[in-house]
C-alpha cells in the first residue's frame, strides 16, 4: 500500500514537471510537444485494442479522421461550438466503430484488419469526392478551440486529452473487463469456455478505442485549423502503429515512450524528407521481428536478468 | 455501353481473381493475410517497366523475369519475417503492414510519384461482336489472365505439389502427420502467392500504369474477393474476382465513376451481414 | 433424471465421420465415465456439448434446456464447465488471473479485493496455491491440467466435464485425484462427465461408463460390466 502511494506521488511530480516544461520552450518546441501528445492519445488507444485484446485495426487514423471531419464540418456548416464538436466527433467515431465491430468481429480478428483497411480507403474516396463539404486535398478550414490562438493553451488542452485517454485505458485494463481483454487475447476458445462473451468484449474494446481516436482527431483538427486527408491517411496509421510497436505493444508505458520518441526523432530527421518514413519502417520491422514487446519489453528483460534469480 | 462495361469488368475481374488466388493460397495454408500483397503486384509492374523500358529487354521476357524475381523475394520475406510469427496471427498482420509501407516509400524514392507503364505487347483494337472497338492489349490481358489461372488450377489438380497444397489446406495437422514438410510448403506457398500477385501486376500494368501507392486498393480488392469467395476457397475467390470486376465497372458506368471502389466495400458489408462464411464458403464458423 | 442428454448426435469433419447417431445420458449427481480407443470421438462429443464446435445433427439437452449450437459462453453460464485435453491456459496471465476470468464473468460485481481470495481458494483446492502469481506459461503439463480444473470449478458449474486429466500421474497421485473428484461430487453435489484412459480410476469412481468406438456407442453399463465385455476388449486391443 505504501508503495502504491509512493508511485502516485512520483506520477504527480512527473506530470507537474511535464506541465511546466513548455514555459521554457519556444513556439516550435511547444508545437512538437503538442503533436507528441496527439500521438500519445492515438497510440495509447490503439494499444488498448492491439496490445490488450490482440486485434489489429488499420483504421485508427481513419477514426481520428472521422472525429476531425465530423467536428470540423459541424463547426463550418452549422456553426457548432468546437468543444461540442469534439464531443460529436468522439461520438461519431464510437458509432462507426461499434457498427464496424458488430459487422465483422464475430468472424474473428483477421476480418477486423481487412474491414478497417477497407474503411480507411473508402473514407479517402469519400473525402476526395465530396469536395463541396470536405474541400478534398485542399483541406477544410476550421475554427480553433479558443478565441485567442496560443500554443501554451493548446498544450494544456492536449495534455488533458492525453491524461483522459491514459486514464480510460488504465481503468479498463485494471478492471474486470481488462481480465477479459487479456483472456481473449491469450486464448479465445478457453475464454469462451469460461463464460467470456468474446464478441462483446472485442466490440467493446474496438468501440472505446475508436472513440478515443475520434477525440484525438477532433482536437487535432481544431489545433491545426486545417483538416486534410493527411489525418486519416495510411501513413498516419503506419506512424501510430510503429510508435506503439517500437515503444512496446501491450504495455502501458510503451505507447507513450514510442509516441514521444518517434515524434521528436522525426522532427530531427525531417530534413531528410522522404527517407524518414522508410527509416521508421525499417526500424519498426526490425523491432517487431526481434523484440516484439518493443523497448519496454527489452527493458523488462534486462531488469529480469539483472535481478538475482528468485 | 453495357457490353463494354461487362467486357471491362471481365478483364479487370480476371486480374482481380489472379491477385486474390495468391491471397487465398497463403490464407488457406498458412492462415496468414499478407498485407503487402498489393506491393508485390506493383513491384512486378515496376520490374517489367524497368527491364523492358530501361534495359530494352523484350516485354515478354521482362515479364517472366519480373515474376521470377518477385517469387524469390517472396521466399526471402517468408523466411525472414513470416516464419517466426507462426501461431501468432497478429504479428504477421503487423509485420506485413509495415512491410507494405516500407515498399511504398521505396517505390516513391526510386520511381517517383508518377505513373509508370511498361510497353504494350500489341497495338491496335479489335471490333468485338460488332458492338464496339476494344483495345488489343486489354484482350491480351484477359487471355493471359485466363491462361495463368488455368495453369494454376492444373498445377493444383495434377502435380504432387498441388496435392500437398490441397491436403494442407484441408487439415494441417493431418498433413503433417502424413509426412508433409509443412515448413517448406509454407515457404513455397508464400512465394507462389507473391508470384501470382506479380503475374497479375505484369499483365495489367500496360493497361493501368503502376504508382507507389496503387498497391493498397489492389490488395483490398483481393481481400474482398477472398472473403466473398469464402476464406481459403480457391474456386470461390476466382468467382469472387469476376463478380467484383463486373459490379465495379457497371457501378462506374451507371452510378458514379468516383465511387467505383466503394461498391466493392458495399459488397463486403453485405457478405459479412448475410453470408459471413462467403458465398461459396466451406470453412466452419 | 438425466442432467445432460444427447440424442442422435452425428458429426463429420471432411471425410472423417467422428460421431454417428450417438445417444447418451448423464444422470444428475453421478460420475459418468466416457472411454474408448484413440480417435473414438470422445473429445468431439465434449466439444459439441460445450459449444466449442458447431454441431452436426442431433440435439443436446441440459437441465431441460436445448443447448444445441448455442455459443460456448452461454453454455458455460448455464452450468457446464469443461477442461481441455490439450490444455489452454492464458499463458501471459498469472494462475490467479486465469481463475479470476472464470469468477468475474459469473460475478461481474466483484472487484479484485473480492475475487482475489476466492480465486486463491480454487487454486489451493487443486494444490497450486504456491504458484498463484506465476505466469501460466511457466507451468508444467501436470500443473496446467490442475489449472484447467481450478478454472472450471471457478465457474461454479452443475456439470463438470473432464477430458483426460490424469495423464502423467503416478499411482499414488491418481488415487489422490480420484479422491478429489469423488469429493467434489459428494460435498458440492457436482455431476461429473469424465473422459479417461486410466481405466483403474474410472473403475473406482464411476457409476456408469459409456464406451465409444469409431464414433458409435459400443455399450453402456457399470464399470464391471464394461471391462468384462468382449466387444470392449477387442475394441481396445484393436481387432
Ligand atoms: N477439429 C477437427 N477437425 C478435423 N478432424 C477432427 C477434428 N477434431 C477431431 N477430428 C477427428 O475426429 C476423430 C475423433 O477425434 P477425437 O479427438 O474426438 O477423439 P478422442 O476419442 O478424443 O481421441 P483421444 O483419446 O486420442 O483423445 C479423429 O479421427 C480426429 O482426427
Ligand atoms: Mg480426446
Amino acid at each position: 500500500m505504501v508503495k502504491a502511494i509512493d508511485n502516485r506521488w512520483w506520477l504527480a511530480a512527473a506530470v507537474a514537471g511535464f506541465a511546466a516544461l513548455p514555459w521554457g520552450l519556444g513556439i516550435y518546441h511547444q508545437h512538437v510537444l503538442i503533436v507528441s501528445l496527439f500521438y500519445v492519445m492515438m497510440t495509447a488507444s490503439w494499444n488498448l485494442l492491439a496490445g490488450y485484446t490482440g486485434q489489429v485495426s488499420f483504421g485508427h487514423a481513419a477514426f481520428a479522421g472521422i472525429g476531425a471531419y465530423a467536428s470540423g464540418i459541424l463547426a463550418t456548416k452549422v456553426g457548432l461550438n468546437p468543444w461540442l464538436g469534439v464531443g460529436a466527433g468522439t461520438l461519431a467515431a464510437a458509432v462507426f466503430g461499434f457498427l464496424l465491430g458488430v459487422l465483422c468481429l464475430k468472424m474473428g480478428g483477421i476480418y477486423l484488419s481487412l474491414t478497417t483497411l477497407g474503411f480507411s480507403e473508402i473514407l479517402h474516396i469519400i473525402i476526395n469526392n465530396e469536395y463541396e463539404i470536405t474541400r478534398g486535398t485542399m483541406g477544410l478550414q476550421v475554427p480553433g478551440l479558443i478565441a485567442e490562438y496560443s500554443k501554451l493553451a493548446y498544450f494544456y488542452i492536449f495534455l488533458a486529452g492525453a491524461i483522459i485517454t491514459l486514464a480510460v485505458v488504465h481503468r479498463l485494463i485494471h478492471a474486470n473487463i481488462g481480465l477479459n481483454f487479456r483472456a481473449v487475447q491469450n486464448d479465445e476458445r478457453a475464454a469462451a469456455a469460461l463464460g467470456v462473451d468474446v464478441v462483446r468484449v472485442r466490440v467493446l474494446a474496438f468501440t472505446v478505442s475508436s472513440a478515443l481516436a475520434g477525440m484525438a482527431g477532433a482536437l487535432y483538427g481544431h489545433y491545426l485549423l486545417l483538416i486534410t486527408p493527411q489525418i486519416p491517411s495510411l501513413d498516419q496509421q503506419f506512424l501510430v502503429l510503429s510508435m506503439t510497436v517500437i515503444g512496446g505493444l501491450g504495455s502501458f508505458a510503451g505507447p507513450v515512450i514510442g509516441a514521444f520518441g518517434l515524434e521528436i526523432l522525426s522532427e530531427y530527421i525531417r530534413a531528410y524528407g522522404e527517407y524518414h518514413v522508410l527509416a521508421f519502417g525499417l526500424v519498426a520491422l526490425i523491432v517487431a521481428r526481434f523484440a516484439p514487446r518493443g523497448l519496454v519489453g527489452v527493458w523488462k528483460q534486462f531488469m529480469d536478468r539483472r535481478r538475482p534469480a528468485a | 455501353m453495357l457490353a463494354l462495361s461487362l467486357t471491362n469488368g471481365l478483364v479487370i475481374g480476371i486480374v482481380y481473381a489472379l491477385t486474390a488466388l495468391g491471397v487465398s493460397l497463403v490464407v488457406g495454408i498458412m492462415n496468414v493475410v499478407n498485407f503487402a500483397h498489393g506491393e508485390f503486384y506493383i513491384l512486378a509492374g515496376y520490374f517489367s517497366y524497368l527491364f523492358a523500358h530501361t534495359l530494352g529487354i523484350h516485354p515478354l521476357a521482362a515479364m517472366v523475369i519480373a515474376v521470377g524475381l518477385v517469387f524469390l523475394l517472396g521466399l526471402v520475406v517468408e523466411y525472414t519475417l513470416i516464419r517466426p510469427t507462426y501461431g501468432d496471427d497478429m504479428y504477421s498482420l503487423i509485420l506485413t503492414f509495415i512491410l507494405s509501407i516500407v515498399f511504398q516509400s521505396l517505390f516513391l524514392l526510386v520511381f517517383g510519384p508518377y505513373p509508370n507503364k511498361p510497353p504494350s505487347w500489341i497495338k491496335g483494337a479489335t471490333e468485338v461482336f460488332g458492338l464496339f472497338h476494344y483495345g488489343n492489349q486489354r484482350l491480351a490481358a484477359l487471355a493471359a489472365g485466363v491462361v495463368v489461372i488455368a495453369l494454376f488450377f492444373a498445377m493444383l489438380k495434377l502435380t504432387w505439389f498441388g496435392r500437398m497444397i490441397r491436403a494442407a489446406a484441408q487439415d494441417r495437422e493431418m498433413a503433417e502427420l502424413n509426412g508433409i514438410n509443412t515448413t517448406r510448403l509454407n515457404l513455397l506457398s508464400f512465394g507462389l502467392g507473391c508470384a501470382l500477385a506479380a503475374a497479375a501486376g505484369v499483365i495489367l500494368a500496360p493497361v493501368f500504369p503502376v504508382t507507389p501507392t496503387a498497391g493498397t486498393p489492389v490488395a483490398l480488392t483481393a481481400f474482398v474477393c477472398v472473403v466473398l469467395g469464402g476464406m481459403g476457397s480457391m474456386s470461390g475467390c476466382v468467382l469472387g474476382g469476376l463478380v467484383l470486376g463486373v459490379v465495379e465497372n457497371l457501378g462506374a458506368a451507371y452510378v458514379s465513376t468516383g465511387y467505383k471502389h466503394v461498391f466493392m466495400f458495399l459488397i463486403l458489408i453485405l457478405v459479412l451481414l448475410f453470408r459471413p462464411a462467403g458465398l461459396f464458403g466451406r470453412r466452419e464458423v | 433424471m438425466a442432467l445432460l442428454e444427447g440424442r442422435r448426435l452425428s458429426k463429420r469433419f471432411g471425410g472423417v465421420q467422428a460421431l454417428t447417431e450417438v445417444d447418451f445420458a448423464v444422470e444428475a449427481g453421478a460420475i459418468v465415465g466416457l472411454i474408448g480407443p484413440n480417435g473414438a470421438g470422445k473429445t468431439t462429443l465434449f466439444n459439441i456439448v460445450a459449444g466449442a464446435l458447431p454441431p452436426g445433427e442431433g440435439q443436446v439437452v441440459f437441465d431441460g434446456w436445448p443447448i444445441t449450437g448455442k455459443p460456448a459462453f452461454r453454455i458455460c453460464r448455464r452450468g457446464i464447465a469443461r477442461t481441455f485435453q490439450v490444455t489452454r491456459p492464458f499463458g501471459e496471465m498469472t494462475c490467479l488471473e486465469n481463475v479470476a476470468v472464470a469468477i468475474v464473468n459469473r460475478r461481474p460485481d466483484l472487484g479484485r479485493a473480492a475475487w482475489g481470495p476466492m480465486a486463491m481458494e480454487y487454486l489451493e483446492a487443486v494444490g497450486l496455491g504456491a504458484l498463484a502469481e506465476t505466469a501460466a506459461k511457466h507451468l508444467n503439463v501436470i500443473q496446467k491440467k490442475r489449472l484447467e480444473i481450478a478454472r472450471a470449478l471457478a465457474t461454479e458449474p452443475k456439470l463438470l466435464m473432464l477430458d483426460e486429466v490424469l495423464g502423467g500421474l503416478n499411482t499414488q497421485e491418481i488415487q489422490e485425484a480420484v479422491g478429489f473428484i469423488r469429493d467434489l461430487r459428494d460435498t458440492r453435489g457436482l455431476t461429473v462427465f469424465w473422459i479417461e484412459h486410466v481405466m483403474g480410476a474410472i473403475m473406482q469412481a464411476a457409476e456408469k461408463v459409456i464406451v465409444l468406438d469409431q464414433g458409435r456407442v459400443l455399450m453402456v453399463g457399470t464399470p464391471k460390466a464394461v471391462v468384462a465385455d468382449e466387444r470392449v476388449i477387442s475394441a481396445y486391443l484393436g481387432t
